[in-house]
């Protein structure tokens, strides 16, 4: 009976720390992979509407992706979460970022991503009206969520375009 | 086989309140292994600035990427809080921490912030979770933001939140274990 419990001890301490260490292996090695994926384009398509929406200035957007998101990819990749988000800058609100749209990639195969004319699923809305005339720019934003370890996001600016400078009433 | 080993147990603990020195050392040894757990943990808290510096994952609102039963390490630095960070925050009097995505941010010309959560897998937004009237979260109501991850390990709390007789069992058998063994 004595050697029955020192066995499974042994076994399943032995084991924790096995899985320990493999853990703490895949946590530093994805310190060294540097994938660099290659953004072509993320412009504004058209602006879909522009209105003031229970006294929020709220805007709709069209948007052109093309990315190759594949490089991203490692040995300890659980998905990639991608969005695209636009930032602007208002009188009340030195620094606003808003998520337009985004998407989860759990494969390689599935990071290559070319869309035109993509409808944002969420509205660039401001806090108050200070919209009209004002400079949008967007941005992508890729995040690494790991199978173990480091979380980590990179990202790249590409577009600035600029609001009209009156609501659509279309 | 059962009956023997808690005879075994027995008889050790009988020895051993007998042997007041022996029983004194033991103590201190259950002592020291209690709070160097602790001392390691209330270190944790400073390094990270977080009242709570690891976390299990309740719900499936961020798979597939965090399943229930992943931990978080978080980290509470001052650094601000920006767009897609992944955060751990809790609503004004209640208890239950929520891991979730930064959606929109908002921040004022002296620094402070107002944000809007999501959870990757949900369909709209956190504001059906917040207090009622309250559209957008504080910078104190956030505990941290994720930086690592470690699956299926949080299971243990889950199972130990569900079926808390578990607790009392296990750390039962460890007290009586340390207590009862010697360093021959």
């Amino acid at each position: 009976m004595n050697t029955f419990w020192t066995r499974l001890n042994a076994v399943f301490f032995f084991g924790v720390t096995v899985l320990l260490c493999l853990a703490l292996l895949t946590a530093t090695t994805t310190y060294f992979h540097k994938g660099l994926p290659e953004i072509e384009t993320l412009s504004l398509n058209k602006i879909k509407s522009f209105r003031a929406q229970n006294k929020v200035d709220r805007a709709i957007i069209n948007f052109d992706l093309t990315a190759d998101l594949r490089p991203a990819f490692n040995w300890n990749v659980k998905q990639i979460f991608v969005f695209v988000t636009a930032e602007f800058s208002t009188p009340t609100n030195p620094l606003n970022q808003v998520i337009l749209w985004d998407r989860i990639i759990e494969r390689k195969d599935d990071a290559f991503i070319d869309l035109k004319k993509v409808l944002s699923k969420y509205g660039l809305i401001d806090q108050k009206n200070e919209l009209r005339g004002n400079q949008v720019t967007l941005h992508l934003y890729w995040d690494h969520m790991p199978l173990t370890g480091r979380l980590y996001t990179h990202s790249v600016s590409k577009d600035t375009f600029k609001l009209p400078p009156d609501y659509i009433t279309a | 086989m059962m009956k023997d080993l808690v005879n075994g147990q027995v008889e050790e603990l009988g020895k051993l309140w007998k042997n007041k020195r022996q029983l004194s050392f033991q103590v201190l040894n259950l002592a020291m292994i209690i709070l160097s757990a602790l001392m390691i943990w209330k270190s944790l808290m400073v390094l990270t600035k977080s009242e709570s510096p690891v976390v299990v994952v309740l719900s499936g609102s961020m798979e597939p990427a965090f399943q229930r039963g992943d931990i978080l390490f978080l980290n509470n630095q001052d650094d601000p809080i920006r767009v897609g960070e992944v955060v751990v925050f809790k609503i004004k009097d209640r208890d239950i921490p929520i891991v979730h995505r930064i959606m929109k941010v908002h921040e004022k010309p002296d620094g402070s912030i107002e944000v809007l959560t999501k959870g990757d897998n949900n369909r709209v937004d956190d504001r059906g979770l917040y207090a009622p009237n309250q559209q957008w979260l504080q910078r104190e109501d956030i505990l941290g933001r994720a930086r690592g991850a470690l699956r299926y390990v949080g299971m243990v709390t889950i199972i130990l939140n569900d079926y808390p007789i578990v607790k009392y069992v296990l750390v039962g058998i460890m007290g009586l274990f340390v207590l009862t063994t010697k360093e021959n």
